[in-house]
Formats: C-alpha cells, sequence, structure tokens
C-alpha cells in the first residue's frame, strides 16, 4: 500500500513540495510496519535509501568508545528520540527514553542519500513503539526530479540545511574534544 | 616587530653628559608631572583611609562581644551549662523552701541576727528570709553543711534530697573535666586544638633543615599569617626546640602521619591559607632519603579535602612534578633550578648573581623583594602612577605584579556549543580519570610592564624596600 501525498507532506524535507508532486513521490513509497526494538538504519553501513516515519517512535544512537571499569569498551549511547504526533503512535515506548523526544507530524531518516550514492549512515536508528514507515530510494526520487526539476529546490534546500547544521555541531564537538584533551594531558 | 634596542647599546650606551642630562632632567619632570597629578596627591590619604575601614570592620560592641562569649560558653561547655541549670533549680528550690518552712527560717535568722536586718530593718522580713534560705541552700549544695537549721516538713527535706543531687552532678562533671584534660595532656598533647584561631593559617607538612628557616622568614614578615600548624613524627625534642624564639608565631605540632585525610583534618585544612608539602626527613638516617611519592600523594588528599586550598610542594626529584601537576599542587619548587642560570650570569652578567643573593639571602625583617596588597582606591589605574605612588610615598622601587588568575573551566570553555552527547562524554570520562573540569587558581607574574599597563584587583604590588 502507498501513503497519501498528505502523508508525504508532513515530512519535513517535503513541506514545501506541491501537493500534485508529493502524490508522485508518494507513489514509489511502499508502507511497511515493524514491531519496537525493529534496526531500522545501522551506522557505517551504506545506503541509498530514505527512510520516511508515518506513524510510532525511533531512538538515533552512536557507537562511543568509553572507559567502564573493565577497561575500554564500545558502548552505544542514545542521542535523540523521534515520534510523531499526527497520528501519534499506538502504543507507549517499550523503555523510558534518557534523552530529549522531538515530536513532528511525521519525519524522514538518512536524507543524504537523496543526495549521496551509497552515502555512510552516520548513526543507529531502532524502533521503540510499532513503527509505519515508507523507503524512498535514491533512483526513485532522482527520476522524479528529473521529471519535475521544481521539486530538487525545496527538498535538497532541506537537505543542505541539515547538512549545514550537522557541520556545525561537529565543528563545536572537535573544539570540545580538543580543548578536554589538551586539558586532560595538562593535569 | 621588536622595536627595543640592541642587549649591548643597553648595556654600554655612548651618551654625552650632555645627553644624559637631557634624559635626566626630561625623568625629572615626568616625575615632577606625575607627583602633581590629582590622582597622586590624593594618594597620600589613600593608605589611612583603608586602614581606617579595616580598623571600623573589626570593631564590635563591647557587651555584645561579652554576650557573646558567655553564649558560646554555655553551648560548648557541659559544666557551665550544668551549673547554670542547677543554679536555676536551687533558686527555684529555694523559692519553695522559703514559701513551705518561712517560720523555721525565719525564725532562726531572728534568733541568729539578732536585730539588725537588711530589708526588715527589726524584724526580719520574707525577703531577708529568702536570702536566708538560699544561703542555707548554697551551703548544703556545696556539702558544707554548718548544721545551724535544716527542713522540717516532708516536702522541705524532699527539695533538699534534690539540691544535695544537683551538688552530686556538678561534683562528677567537674571531676571527670580535669581527668579528661589530664589523661588527653598525657596521651597527645595539643591533640584539641581550638578551631576559631585557625583561619588562613599555614600548614607545614613535613620535616627537614628547611623548616625553622621558612619559619624565621615568615615570622619577619608582618604581613603573612601569624598561626602555623607543624604536622610531621619528628622526635618532639626537636621540634619543641624548633618551635621557640619567633616574636610572632604561635606554633602547634601535630604528631601523627600527614599522607592520613584524618590528620589534615585535624590541622583544620579544608580554612588553610597555605598548606606547604616538604621533603620529610623524619625518622630518617642522614644517608636515607626521603619519600617523595608521600609528597605526591598528601596533594592528592589535601585536594580531596579542599580543592580551593594553595598547595605548595617541595620536591627533590624533578620526575616528581609532573605527577604534582596532575596532582593539582598551586606551586612546586625544585632546588637547584636557577643554579645554572646563576653560574651562567657570573659569565655573562657579573654581578646579577650577587645582586640576587644580596636580594633573597641577605633579606633583613622590612627590606627586599616582598609583595604588599595595592590600596584598593588605586585599582584600575596605569603602572606608572602606581609605580610613582609607591615611589614618592614610601622609597619603594615597583619591579612588577603577582596576579591571580582565575582557574580554566572545561564546563564553562564548552558552553552549549557542539552535541550534548559529546560534552556530557567528555564529562563523564575526565570525572571517570578523577579529572576535576575546572583548575585552581594560580599566580603568575608581571615584570615591569608598560607605563599604560592597567592594573585591577587581581594585582598585588612586587615592590624593592
Amino acid at each position: 500500500m502507498n501513503p497519501s501525498a498528505e502523508q508525504i507532506q508532513k515530512i519535513n524535507h517535503f513541506s514545501k513540495v506541491h501537493i500534485d508532486m508529493c502524490a508522485k513521490i508518494a507513489s514509489v513509497v511502499e508502507i511497511q510496519e515493524c514491531g519496537p526494538k525493529e534496526q531500522l538504519l545501522t551506522e557505517g553501513d551504506t545506503g541509498d535509501t530514505m527512510v520516511l516515519v508515518f506513524q510510532g517512535q525511533v531512538e538515533v544512537s552512536k557507537n562511543m568508545m568509553v572507559k567502564t571499569a573493565s577497561g575500554i569498551a564500545t558502548s552505544r549511547k542514545p542521542i535523540i528520540r523521534l515520534e510523531t504526533t499526527d497520528p501519534p503512535p499506538a502504543s507507549e515506548p517499550e523503555t523510558e527514553s534518557t534523552v530529549f523526544v522531538v515530536e513532528a507530524p511525521a519525519f524522514g531518516i538518512g536524507e543524504f542519500s537523496l543526495v549521496l550514492d551509497n552515502a555512510i549512515r552516520t548513526a543507529h536508528v531502532h524502533s521503540t513503539t510499532p513503527v509505519q514507515y515508507g523507503i524512498l530510494s535514491l533512483d526513485d526520487f532522482t527520476n522524479i526530479v528529473k521529471e519535475n526539476p521544481e521539486i530538487g529546490g525545496s527538498v535538497y534546500f532541506e537537505v543542505a540545511k541539515s547538512a549545514v547544521n550537522n557541520l556545525a555541531t561537529a565543528s563545536g564537538d572537535i573544539s570540545n574534544l580538543t580543548q578536554a584533551f589538551f586539558f586532560a594531558l595538562t593535569r | 616587530m621588536n622595536n627595543d634596542p640592541p642587549l649591548d647599546q643597553i648595556q654600554e650606551p655612548e651618551v654625552s653628559t650632555s645627553e644624559l642630562d637631557e634624559v635626566i632632567g626630561a625623568n625629572k619632570d615626568l616625575f615632577d608631572k606625575l607627583n602633581k597629578i590629582p590622582e597622586i596627591e590624593a594618594l597620600g590619604t589613600v593608605v589611612e583611609e583603608d586602614e581606617e575601614s579595616e580598623k571600623k570592620g573589626d570593631e564590635t560592641h563591647p557587651l555584645l562581644d561579652v554576650v557573646h562569649k558567655i553564649k558560646s560558653l554555655y553551648t560548648e561547655n557541659d559544666l557551665v551549662r550544668y551549673a547554670a541549670w542547677a543554679m536555676v533549680m536551687i533558686l527555684i528550690s529555694t523559692t519553695a523552701l522559703t514559701i513551705l518552712e518561712y517560720d523555721m527560717f525565719n525564725s532562726n535568722l531572728a534568733e541568729d541576727v539578732d536585730g539588725s536586718f537588711i530589708f526588715g530593718k527589726t524584724e526580719p522580713n520574707w525577703l531577708d528570709t529568702f536570702f536566708h534560705t538560699f544561703w542555707w541552700s548554697v551551703v548544703t549544695f556545696t556539702t558544707v553543711g554548718y548544721g545551724d537549721v535544716s527542713p522540717i516538713t516532708h516536702l522541705g527535706k524532699f527539695l533538699t534530697i534534690i539540691i544535695m543531687l544537683l551538688n552530686f552532678g556538678v561534683v562528677t562533671l567537674l571531676g571527670g573535666a580535669v581527668a579528661s584534660v589530664l589523661v588527653a595532656e598525657r596521651l597527645k598533647g595539643d591533640d584539641t586544638l581550638d578551631e576559631s584561631k585557625f583561619n588562613d593559617h599555614l600548614v607545614i607538612a613535613g620535616w627537614n633543615a628547611t623548616v625553622p628557616s621558612i619559619l624565621k622568614l615568615i615570622d619577619a614578615n608582618e604581613d603573612s599569617t601569624d598561626v602555623v600548624i607543624l604536622v610531621n613524627v619528628t622526635d618532639r625534642d626537636i621540634i619543641q626546640r624548633a618551635m621557640t624564639g619567633y616574636e610572632r608565631l604561635d606554633i602547634t605540632h601535630i604528631s601523627e602521619n600527614f599522607t592520613h585525610e584524618s590528620v589534615l583534618r585535624k590541622a583544620f585544612l579544608e580554612k588553610a591559607g597555605t598548606f606547604m608539602i616538604l621533603p620529610d626527613n623524619s625518622g630518617l638516617l642522614p644517608h636515607e632519603e626521603p619519600d617523595e611519592d608521600k609528597t605526591v600523594l598528601t596533594c592528592l588528599t589535601a585536594k580531596s579535602i579542599s580543592e580551593s586550598c594553595n598547595v605548595v610542594a617541595h620536591v627533590l626529584d624533578v620526575e616528581n612534578v609532573s605527577h604534582l601537576q596532575r596532582a593539582n599542587a598551586n606551586e612546586i619548587v625544585v632546588p637547584d633550578e636557577h643554579v645554572p642560570h646563576l653560574l651562567a650570569k657570573h659569565v655573562t652578567d657579573p654581578g646579577v648573581p650577587q645582586f640576587f643573593d644580596d636580594l633573597i639571602l641577605k633579606e633583613e625583617d622590612d627590606k627586599g623583594l616582598q609583595e604588599v596588597k595595592i590600596p584598593r582606591t588605586l585599582k584600575g589605574q596605569t603602572h606608572n602612577k602606581i609605580s610613582a605612588f609607591y615611589k614618592f610615598k614610601y622609597g619603594w622601587l615597583l619591579v612588577g605584579y603577582a596576579i591571580r588568575k582565575a582557574g580554566f573551566s572545561l564546563d564553562e570553555q564548552m558552553g552549549e556549543s557542539g552535541s550534548p552527547l559529546i560534552r556530557n562524554m567528555i564529562k563523564e570520562q575526565l570525572d571517570g580519570a578523577g579529572i576535576n573540569l575546572t583548575s585552581d587558581e594560580h599566580v603568575v607574574v608581571e615584570i615591569n610592564p608598560p607605563d599604560d599597563y592597567k592594573i585591577d584587583k587581581k594585582h598585588s604590588a612586587l615592590v624593592l624596600r
């Protein structure tokens, strides 16, 4: 089953795309369902698909090397949770959230796949409630943009905005880590 | 680009007599100008004002002081507290006895005194009787017991029992207090210290031959602290000899292992101004080297008690400097560090090593290089004005400043930049490794700064007196 054009338009990246164009995107997306604790994206993998979440809650996490009592170990640290509001998740999350929960009518993850072939996934994403989602592949989207170039402008602008924000955060992280490194060396 | 003239030109300037006179004349004008500027003219009263305001701050009402002392005596001393309540009970019992046994005490008083009373003139009235009853109560309470009068009624006798039992408690407490003082003296000497005098004091951990010299120099400087606690396990006789002969210093000795946290707490380290850790020769033979791991361990312990404690550590082995830096020592003194410089200066700049010898080794009580507080009204002024102030006011040469630099805070530095995940991870990991996110305040020096260099409240002056 395909999602409706309205469901596609609820996603931030497509909010400025005309409803007719959203219908074209909806036509290439198949709605799928999964239960909680299902892995949707894996950090480090490459992919050319964007995941569009229409209902449910997912948790974004990253692998971190941390020092524990038993030595250095890799630990998966949650960064954020994303939750749909229209409609809200079908049930309560399996586990209590320890991080900030961002709410949106619907949302997309792995948006860099819309501009990059074999984009590297920068984080893990897994479901914490039953999730209704769809997959938009780079090929399908590229074909739609070729036929309807006006779609590209607004979608690529949102992807670029996300990339710039990520870059600014990464720059801050590098600065903090460098300071912490030298601080630790002098102690 | 550096515009300073080459060093050779400074050392061997080729100037004519007239040029020299001109330079001196120009400087004289400058100093005359400085001396006439309103700020400098007003400076004469600055120090006096500062001193007066400090004096005013210290003054308290004498009556309040007495009340405060009585209050602290009552709260801190069991014996005083018990005696106060015993006196209240005696007064209550005396009042009750006066009422119950009025006839008996009244007639006894009339027989004893025979016609001359303070309140009742020829016949004892109730006030005379009350005083007589009170006198009897105290005679009974103190177990003197003249036996000239005794209660007749059962209730009167019961009240007398209370008075006698109160005495039992006082005697027991008094005896216990005297015994505990004697026992404590015998066991530890000065084990219990009067906490009130220990504030901003100096604690010296470890003992070696330099300690008496350090104490002598501190004793000579009237601006420095006069309360010192020595913590070491050196022979008591040696310490007693070293503790005498100072004009100002009030020295206390704690004969315990200074690496223990409980011992450092006993020396009120959390309230100390400076904590000095020295290579400890206690109990060592002449050829044995002190264990400097103790210095590092003690520094760590001190910082765990009080992060803000100013720790000055003296180490003999340069290898330990990095350990002490990690242990967060504020100042680390390494012996012989200056020797190569002084030796080289004998060749390159004869006179400079001798200058240092005179300046440091032959320092007199009120002469030499000293750090002095800058009057707060001068904060915000430029270096040339501060320099002129010390020159004209005291005849001292201002050579530079000691500046207290605030500690670096990684947390503040990171702020809200980057992702919260990375910031939290940095904090968790550093915390787990025992690294504090904030470094201590430390002292840096600024020698001979430019004339327009501005000073703030963090500066104190380094003057040559």
